[in-house]
């Protein structure tokens, strides 16, 4: 009853503005306004039965990945048609979930969305009605990753396939290194306060930073801990200003910081472009979807090596930032097609019958490195890089991937971040001690989450 | 029907499609707005606040709303004086019979606000960046040793933030200006050049109060602009660093859309108040403003 | 002599301002001339701020013409498509209100009137979700009608035509009347044909604003069919890795159209801001 009132009253507004056109030159374009609004007036919903639609971001990753596995799937299924809707970041496919559930009309979705990791569990939580599980898919679940899988999963049941590992490597100048006096092995299995000592040097001899940090991500904080085995939350609530690790990964970053051993970049372009394509880092620690920005720069080909992150400790690090996967929304009636596509695909249906196009391709046309222990083994794994100097990195990752601490994980994980990269900021530039700032971050998070 | 009645009719008529678009695309959704107001949860799980005015209580405690309230009204009380003098000024030069190119000039200086977002925050954040334009020229000039981080620490950001603003509005208000100064006789400066007033005097005395109606109506403009301030702090410096140049819009944006699942009860409350803020400025102005009696 | 000797005092007189004015519009336009540059450039000359032009140009229209499914025309069409049904909706809806409230006028309108300043200062954010849930109930999403709606009606035009109205003199419709012209039809015979600079400037600014509008249409037009040129741009510039020498190239696709608008159209934008500020 309300919606037909809305209807009417939209429909009705527009006719008298149409109607009151009377001999105005509107009423010529009106013919042509209606055609082209039917024209662009395209449900993201296909009525085809072999085809699915997907919301997805990213044209240099995510979205030849899923271009791969639609020409994987056409072996099972030749009339398979996957529509890919272009959407331009992450938070768009958020936005239209919860658009679409305030509005309280699934109709609009799409049959599948990328989904970023880190946000998946709270829309289920505070909208479930918008997904459908896919326990029963036929794909062998062990076989995809058990700390990607933990996003992913709510009581107990499978909701996404993982598209990207987002394993984190840590990529070093070698000829930066050298003009030192060190070698790749002299800054793997080293503990931060030896990289500090390493990085002042390159800072005095190269004018390079050996690390830096973007703005809008903060990824540093998360990561380091995870290396430990450690979160920013325990048992549901802000785990800062007693959580020993973490105020020793805070104090690290602010001498890190203070020595310019840690470049701060304000935003995610200014990581990209200045400092990284901008050559003024030795050093990039992050998820590995960081390389194709790494490879940007073609003059210092053969200069990259990577290897694992320091610890507090001095043992080799191993973490995760970002990643994203594949989930069926509410509004998808053709489900069998798509659990059945997705469990071939990126569930790895398709690379334990060994042919593992949709790995294979994904990785050499968008440089995204799957979770899929299976695919690991392909040639293109396998492959040196010539790049990172026939370093066989993607092989190096997979490797990686296995020894990633599951840590617990929270619907405030990005404000965590950023109450930390704010208390970091306020050591350094606003006079606070690192106990104030930290115990400040702790107060607003606890705000933020209405504690 | 008689006539009188016909032109009643036709005159309501007139207004009819305005009024009822205004209704149901603006007062409809902040009415809708100011019920969630009193909502608190997320999702499903939204449900009416105990105490009902429990996310404004909750807005007085938000360290960040105020930082963000903070930083709007310092980019208001700075950058609104700064460009509407700086458009008024040119308007003034523009305004001259003897100055050649003038279309030219109008032109250019009216470019940047056709300019759209995307370029224009590419732009300055590559020029403002660590190695960037700015850095390198200050330094060949010797004015710097070492390059700035202008984006990444707090004052210089929000000084690029109101530069940025200048450099995009200023020629649109100065538009408006030039307008006004043209509706100006030519014969009331020649009058007072006869009386003897020099120009400062000229610009002070008659320029300044027959331009009034124009300078309350971009007065107006650019402070509802200004408090409902999102492009720049999104798109040159992410709010950061620390949410030192954060707005509320934007403060705003990244609760309800932002940051995972929004706070929509939060989020109401906090753009009732901008709505309440832009009202009482903007009633004030027009009460300052007032020739009339 | 002396005719020739004034005029040369005028223009020393007037150096400070030559050269002021000249500051500022190389200021104003130098990040337009940066832009031009950008798109002949390959990307990692545009993120380190080259100023000089490339040779990259037909490279990054290459890249242009497939990025995002090879929607690029497409996105141009929906932009121009969206910004003129808004141009002419908005024109007209706001034009009739305008005129209908000053030369109308009483005491009820004016109230009206007040009321409807309001809407000027919601805060877009605060809006947008009942918004979203009108148009999507409507099975609007899409659709032109989603991206044009909301923009339609605005105080700020309506006040426009308004302020424009006061010098159409009432007299004129009172002959009218007596020569039995309807009101529709001394609308669009007297009121109209006298009134066409004010109808570009808020052509322009309609226009300029329908074009460059992101914030909403990104909401509601989230099919790539259905995408305008900004979000064409947006989808090309965000990800993990960005090529800014074809981003710029869209960029300037994407900013061309309303500078033309403005060039053409500048001569009755100005005179019908004139007439706005009266």
């Amino acid at each position: 009853m309300k919606r037909k009132l809305i209807s009417l009253m939209l429909v009705g507004a527009m006719a008298a503005s149409m109607v009151a056109c009377g001999g105005s030159d509107a009423t010529s374009s009106n013919g042509s306004t209606d055609g082209a609004a039917e024209g662009a007036a395209a449900d993201v919903q296909s009525d085809d039965e072999n085809t699915l639609t997907v919301y997805a971001w990213d044209e240099n990753f995510n979205i030849p990945a899923l271009q791969a596995a639609e020409k994987d799937y056409q072996d099972v299924n030749p009339d398979f048609k996957l529509e890919i809707i272009t959407q331009s970041q992450s938070s768009d496919v958020e936005s239209a979930i919860t658009l679409a559930a305030e509005a309280g009309d699934y109709s609009t979705l799409p049959d599948i969305v990328l989904f970023q990791d880190h946000y998946f569990q709270q829309y289920v939580t505070n909208y479930p009605d918008a997904w459908q599980d896919a326990n029963d898919a036929n794909c062998d679940w062990d076989g995809l990753g058990a700390e990607k899988l933990s996003y992913s999963t709510v009581d107990g049941k499978h909701f996404g396939f993982p598209v990207d590992a987002g394993t984190a490597i840590f990529a070093y100048r070698t000829d930066l290194l050298e003009q030192c006096g060190y070698t790749i092995d002299d800054v793997t299995g080293i503990t931060w306060e030896e990289f500090d000592k390493i990085g002042k040097e390159v800072w005095e001899k190269t004018g390079k930073y050996l690390l830096c940090m973007d703005g809008d991500g903060n990824d540093l904080f998360y990561m380091m801990l995870q290396e430990e085995g450690v979160s920013q939350f325990k048992d549901g609530k802000p785990y800062i200003t007693e959580n020993k690790e973490l105020v020793q990964v805070f104090n690290t970053l602010v001498t890190l910081a203070q020595d310019n051993v840690l470049y701060l970049a304000n935003d995610w372009s200014d990581y990209t472009d200045q400092a990284i394509q901008g050559d003024m880092v030795a050093g990039v620690f992050n998820g590995n979807w960081i390389i194709p920005t790494i490879k940007k720069v073609d003059s210092n080909k053969g200069n990259w090596a990577i290897t694992t992150a320091p610890t507090l400790t001095g043992k080799e690090g191993y973490a995760s930032n970002g990643g994203s996967s594949l989930y069926i929304t509410a509004n998808c009636s053709k489900t069998d097609l798509a659990k059945d596509f997705l469990a071939y695909t990126f569930g790895g249906r398709s690379a334990e019958d060994g042919q593992s196009t949709t790995y294979d391709d994904a990785l050499l046309n968008g440089g995204v490195i799957g979770t899929c222990a299976a695919a690991a083994n392909s040639d293109v794994y396998q492959q040196g890089v010539e790049y990172f100097n026939d370093q066989a990195i993607y092989a190096d990752i997979v490797e990686y991937t296995q020894h990633v601490p599951t840590v617990e994980q929270s619907d405030y994980h990005y404000q965590a971040r950023t109450a930390l990269a704010t208390a970091l900021i306020n050591v350094l530039q606003n006079g606070y001690t690192p106990e104030q700032a930290l115990e400040e971050a702790e107060t607003n998070l606890k705000f933020e989450m209405g504690l | 029907m008689t006539l009188a009645n016909k032109q009643l009719a036709a005159g309501w008529l007139f207004l009819t499609p305005a009024t009822i678009l205004i209704f149901i695309m603006s007062f409809y959704p902040i009415i809708q707005a100011f019920i969630t107001s009193f909502k608190t949860g997320k999702g499903v799980n939204i449900q009416f606040a105990n105490p009902l005015t429990y996310n404004y209580s909750r807005m007085l405690q938000d360290v960040i709303f105020k930082t963000s309230m903070k930083n709007t009204f310092l980019y208001l009380i700075v950058e609104v004086p700064i460009m509407l003098v700086l458009a008024i000024l040119l308007a003034q030069l523009l305004n001259n019979k003897d100055l050649k190119f003038k279309g030219l000039f109008r032109t250019a200086i009216f470019l940047p606000c056709a300019t759209s977002l995307v370029s224009y925050s590419l732009i300055f954040k590559s020029m403002f960046a660590t190695q960037g334009l700015i850095n390198s020229a200050l330094m060949k000039m010797g004015i710097i040793s070492e390059n700035i981080n202008f984006l990444g620490t707090a004052g210089t950001a929000r000084a690029v933030i109101i530069i940025a603003l200048i450099w995009r509005w200023t020629g649109y208000n100065m538009v408006f200006y030039l307008a006004g100064l043209q509706n100006i006789e030519y014969s009331v400066y020649e009058a007072a050049k006869i009386d003897g007033a020099n120009g400062w005097k000229t610009f002070w005395n008659i320029t300044v109060p027959l331009l009034k109606p124009t300078i309350v109506m971009t007065a107006i403009m650019s402070i509802n602009g200004t408090l409902q301030l999102f492009d720049e702090s999104v798109n040159l410096t992410s709010g950061g660093p620390a949410n030192q140049t954060i707005t509320m819009s934007h403060y705003i944006y990244n609760q309800a859309f932002g940051q995972g699942v929004g706070n929509f009860g939060y989020t109401s409350a906090m753009s009732f108040v901008v709505f309440i803020l832009v009202a009482i400025l903007a009633f004030i102005n027009l009460k300052v403003g007032d020739t009339r009696d | 002599m002396t005719k020739k000797k004034n005029r040369s005092m005028i223009q020393r007189r007037l150096i400070p301002t030559y050269i002021f004015l000249t500051i500022c519009s190389i200021i104003s336009v130098f990040p337009l001339y940066w832009m031009f540059a950008a798109a002949t450039n390959d990307t990692v000359s545009v993120a380190r701020g080259s100023i000089a032009f490339g040779n990259q140009l037909m490279v990054n229209f290459e890249h242009l013409k497939t990025a995002v499914q090879g929607t690029l025309w497409s996105s141009m069409g929906n932009s121009f498509l969206y910004s003129i049904v808004q141009t002419v909706f908005t024109l007209f809806v706001c034009s009739i209100a305008g005129y209908g409230f000053e030369l109308y006028h009483d005491k009820g309108k004016d109230k009206l009137f007040g009321v409807l300043l309001l809407a000027m200062m919601v805060p877009a954010v605060a809006t947008m979700v009942p918004l979203y849930g009108l148009v999507s109930k409507a099975k609007l999403l899409n659709t032109v009608w989603a991206f044009i709606l909301p923009g339609i009606s605005t105080p700020f035009m309506i006040m426009m035509f308004r302020q424009n109205s006061r010098n159409f003199p009432p007299d004129i419709m009172e002959a009218a009347r007596i020569d039995g012209l309807s009101e529709w039809r001394i609308f669009f015979k007297m009121y109209v044909p006298v009134q066409k600079s004010i109808y570009a400037a808020a052509a322009v600014i309609t226009f300029m604003n329908a074009w460059n509008a992101y914030m909403w249409p990104k909401v509601v037009m989230s099919d790539n069919r259905a995408q305008t040129m900004p979000m064409f741009i947006a989808n090309i510039s965000s990800g993990y890795t960005v090529d800014y020498g074809m981003t710029m190239l869209g960029v300037l696709f994407c900013s061309l159209p309303t500078m033309i608008v403005f060039f053409v159209l500048q001569k009755q934008f100005a005179e019908g801001i004139t007439g706005s500020v009266k």
